[in-house]
């Protein structure tokens, strides 16, 4: 449980930590809470010459409000996430899936951007902002980019990040006109990821049917992805029951889905179902 | 642990088949190979640096081939150890011409121990289906390239572009929108 020698750098300012990244692109890695970095470097899995510390960095922390927009900094731990009246009030879905993440220790220190970074497969973050359609901020040596969220997974703890570059921001559409949303999970017992995890964003007309429906899935296949065949099946009808229960069943489709010792991937899509019918149930009664 | 998959690849199955055999194209395809060395008739030794993410090992292993009866079919008999863990293992290759096309299946049953197995057990399916998906991105590019001509270049970026244009022509093919 030691792990291999490294050297450690606290920049002040996010400028010289992308300098100290692009200096050795392939040895540094970023280090944020260091939930799924440091148990890796203690077994030895990964080996980084040199953590790059950001969380530090006191300007990478925030939530706030700017135009249609919610912007949030990449070093905003679980905890602030969870605790966010501004969130609790505009996007619950954010506060609901921050509070379903790991224990007390691990919100406190474990943050939004880091989750998102390394794109674990039952991360929750991931299934969240894919809901939600967000905007990531990645800011490297050449300058800053934006990606959607639906281009940044790309597979099993892959991402569009180049090397050198660090996640700086999560921007999310606020949303508006008449809407619910909830998270759904199955935590692991013994970990607290998720065995399967379902975000739900329904958007409705005023007559109360479903104007559309977005639902990111976490933990069933090697990374987070939109769940589009429920997504259509649910758009424009009065999301009643039976139109809900044939929706979910096209919730692994096109993914072969993970499978390990807990859980089959056959289980793993059949708790996949049961929760996003739970989900999508929860989130239109929450907005009527 | 059961591994399954099946690729397609636009060769003819006589080209696929050598390349699945040649220890060139296997250094080239192996996604971390550094080493990859004929040791006797069929059997092979190989360091690879496999990892995804942050998480990287390097592992020592050997591999040697069976029931070798070209160009359909050949069982693959695998051995690694590295710090991080073993894994040992064995699967069938069946490789099938579907017009200009070739489909290539696996099947293997693989055990693997130590630290991968006891903290990594949920990401090990995963890592092996990318790194497949990796190998036969790469496999399906060398095997088309005429005899002589210069191997094909390989990167992140290209293996990346070559796996994106194959899955656009698969969703076009299959119609869905």
């Amino acid at each position: 449980m030691i792990p291999a020698p490294f050297d450690y750098q606290a920049p002040a300012t996010l400028e010289e930590a992308v300098t100290l990244l692009a200096s050795d692109p392939d040895g540094a890695k970023v280090l944020a809470g260091g939930h799924s970095l440091i148990p890796a470097m203690k077994l030895r899995l990964a080996q980084p010459q040199l953590l790059v510390d950001i969380a530090r960095i006191k300007s990478l922390s925030y939530i706030r409000e700017e135009g249609d927009q919610i912007l949030i900094g990449a070093t905003t731990t679980h905890y602030q996430m969870e605790s966010s009246e501004l969130l609790q009030r505009i996007c619950p879905l954010l506060s609901d899936c921050a509070r379903s993440i790991g224990d007390v220790q691990v919100r406190n220190k474990g943050t939004i951007g880091g989750s998102i970074a390394h794109s674990d497969p039952a991360g929750d973050w991931p299934a969240a902002v894919l809901a939600l359609d967000a905007e990531l901020v990645l800011l490297g040596p050449n300058g800053e980019r934006t990606e959607n969220a639906g281009d940044f997974f790309v597979d099993l703890l892959t991402t569009s990040l180049m090397p050198g570059e660090i996640l700086r921001e999560i921007r999310i559409r606020k949303p508006s006109g008449r809407f619910g949303q909830a998270y759904q999970k199955v935590p692991h017992p013994a970990s607290g990821f998720a065995v399967v995890g379902i975000a739900v964003h329904l958007a409705l007309n005023d007559d109360g049917s479903c104007r559309s429906a977005a639902i990111g899935v976490t933990g069933v296949g090697t990374k987070a992805y939109r769940a589009q065949a429920v997504e259509a099946a649910l758009a424009g009808t009065n999301l009643d029951d039976n139109t809900i229960a044939s929706a979910v069943a096209h919730i692994c489709d096109g993914i072969d889905p993970n499978a390990d010792l807990y859980a089959t991937g056959e289980y793993r899509c059949h708790l996949a179902q049961v929760h996003a019918r739970r989900a999508i149930q929860a989130a239109k009664t929450k907005a009527q | 642990m059961k591994l399954e998959g099946s690729h397609q690849l636009e060769a003819s199955r006589e080209r696929v088949y050598q390349s699945l055999v040649n220890p060139e194209v296997l250094q080239r395809c192996i996604p971390g190979c550094e080493r990859l060395e004929r040791t006797g008739d069929n059997t092979f030794a190989a360091t690879i640096r496999a990892g995804v993410g942050s998480i990287k090992g390097v592992f020592d292993g050997k591999v040697r081939l069976e029931d070798l009866r070209e160009p359909e079919h050949f069982r693959m008999v695998v051995e690694g150890k590295g710090a991080a863990g073993f894994l040992k293992g064995s699967g069938n290759l069946d490789l099938e011409q579907d017009g200009d096309f070739t489909r290539v299946n696996y099947s293997g049953d693989v055990q693997v121990g130590g630290t991968i197995a006891s903290v990594g057990q949920r990401m090990i399916q995963g890592t092996a289906k990318m790194m497949a998906t990796q190998f036969f991105t790469c496999l399906g590019a060398e095997a088309k390239t005429e005899v002589g001509e210069p191997p094909p270049q390989h990167g992140f970026f290209r293996t990346a572009l070559r796996w994106f244009s194959g899955w656009l022509k698969r969703f076009f093919r299959t119609g869905r929108g």
